[in-house]
């Protein structure tokens, strides 16, 4: 019987350091590899851009804005290149409208629905905005004689697959030109 | 007929189920975690068990070396358990029986506790550390640092569960405490 416990707990003894040691043996010239597979940095290099794409292009502006006078809205179209080894769905996107210019607050902005991008490709995106009426006065009083006006889209909030992502002031800032709703030609 | 009687009342049936039931967790380890961990939608997932711990990232799936050792561990240990549970079950008054139960009861618990303690103490590491909420249970939207990039925030949505392997291993480690708690009684059994 004392053999058999004796068995028993050589048998757990062995069990316990064979894959222990063999593993330290394995990585005993790379011990961090123990903890961080190869796949891993893999994974950051693809991420952080390693194909020369950094993930984190800004979207690009595509066509004419347009603008509904009577709700204050506008509707302005962006192309953006997913360049992840995914594919991404772009749930929601809102943020500030800022005049470039002089940093008056305009309105806000966000996605008017879900855009689904496959990796590598390009997808279309829709945002709207809507502007307060101290903005139409802005635009009265300080951009009175321009047809189109700079703005920059800021405190961007973005949920991309789950993941949500807030820049604060000053943080990637979206420019872009909306027609201008005081502009009386 | 009253020898097969006999002989069927010498079986722990307690450390039968409990034995087989161990060999079937361990296989079914292998295909289903006991706990899984999603981050977003489906962009990154852990699988993990005492047996067989896996992480998904976009299309690639990958373990960690260490875990892997941990996991083998875990795997010979239990294998070991169950086919001690299953010798001591069928002839339970031998000499060599009470040493194979001694060996064989706790480890399936002893597993399912050290499994359920490395994952309170995994988050509370986190937590401390890193002050991301993990959740063992349901869904939460926790915060992550980004190293060198003041002003942007990363909220992840975290959705984790203990799967039904888990609760099969719960079983399983019951069932080998109860055979333990119903020994004295099978070794009583009168000789046939």
């Amino acid at each position: 019987m004392d053999k058999i416990r004796l068995l028993l707990t050589v048998i757990t003894i062995l069990i316990v350091v064979i894959p222990i040691v063999g593993m330290l043996l394995a990585y005993q010239g790379n011990l961090l590899g123990l903890f961080i597979p190869p796949e891993v940095n893999e994974i950051a290099d693809d991420l952080m851009g390693g194909d020369g794409d950094n993930g984190m292009e800004p979207p690009t502006m595509v066509g004419e804005p347009q603008y509904d006078e009577a709700s204050h809205t506008f509707m302005v179209t962006f192309e953006y290149k997913n360049s992840f080894p995914v594919d991404i769905t772009i749930k929601s996107l809102s943020g500030n409208i800022e005049c470039a210019e002089h940093g008056f607050p305009l309105g806000n902005a966000s996605l008017s629905e879900p855009v689904s991008i496959d990796a590598g490709e390009t997808g279309r995106m829709t945002v709207l905005g809507t502007w307060t009426d101290e903005a139409i006065s802005h635009f009265g009083n300080m951009h009175g004689d321009e047809e189109t006006v700079d703005v920059v889209l800021v405190d961007m909030a973005v949920d991309i697959s789950g993941i949500q992502i807030q820049l604060d002031q000053n943080q990637m800032e979206q420019g872009m030109q909306v027609p201008n709703p005081a502009y009386e030609g | 007929m009253k020898c097969v009687k006999g002989l069927l009342a010498k079986i722990n049936w307690f450390g039968f189920a409990g034995g087989a039931l161990t060999i079937l967790v361990i296989v079914v380890s292998l295909f289903y975690p006991w706990w899984q961990l999603t981050v977003g939608d489906d962009l990154m997932k852990i699988n993990a068990s005492p047996v067989n711990t896996n992480f998904g990232f976009l299309d690639t799936s990958f373990t960690i070396p260490f875990i892997w050792a941990l996991n083998v561990i875990g795997l010979l240990t239990l294998l070991l358990s169950g086919v001690a549970m299953l010798i001591y079950s069928v002839m339970p008054a031998k000499s060599f029986a009470k040493p194979l139960l001694d060996f064989g009861y706790k480890k399936p618990l002893f597993t399912f506790l050290f499994f359920v303690i490395g994952l309170v103490v995994v988050t509370v590491i986190l937590q401390a550390v890193l002050s991301i909420n993990l959740p063992l249970m349901g869904s939460a939207t926790s915060t992550v640092p980004i190293p060198f990039a003041s002003g942007v925030t990363l909220r992840v949505l975290l959705s984790a569960g203990f799967q039904w392997s888990f609760w099969l291993a719960a079983v399983a480690a019951g069932l080998c405490i109860a055979a333990r708690l119903y020994h004295g009684k099978v070794v009583a059994v009168p000789h046939v």
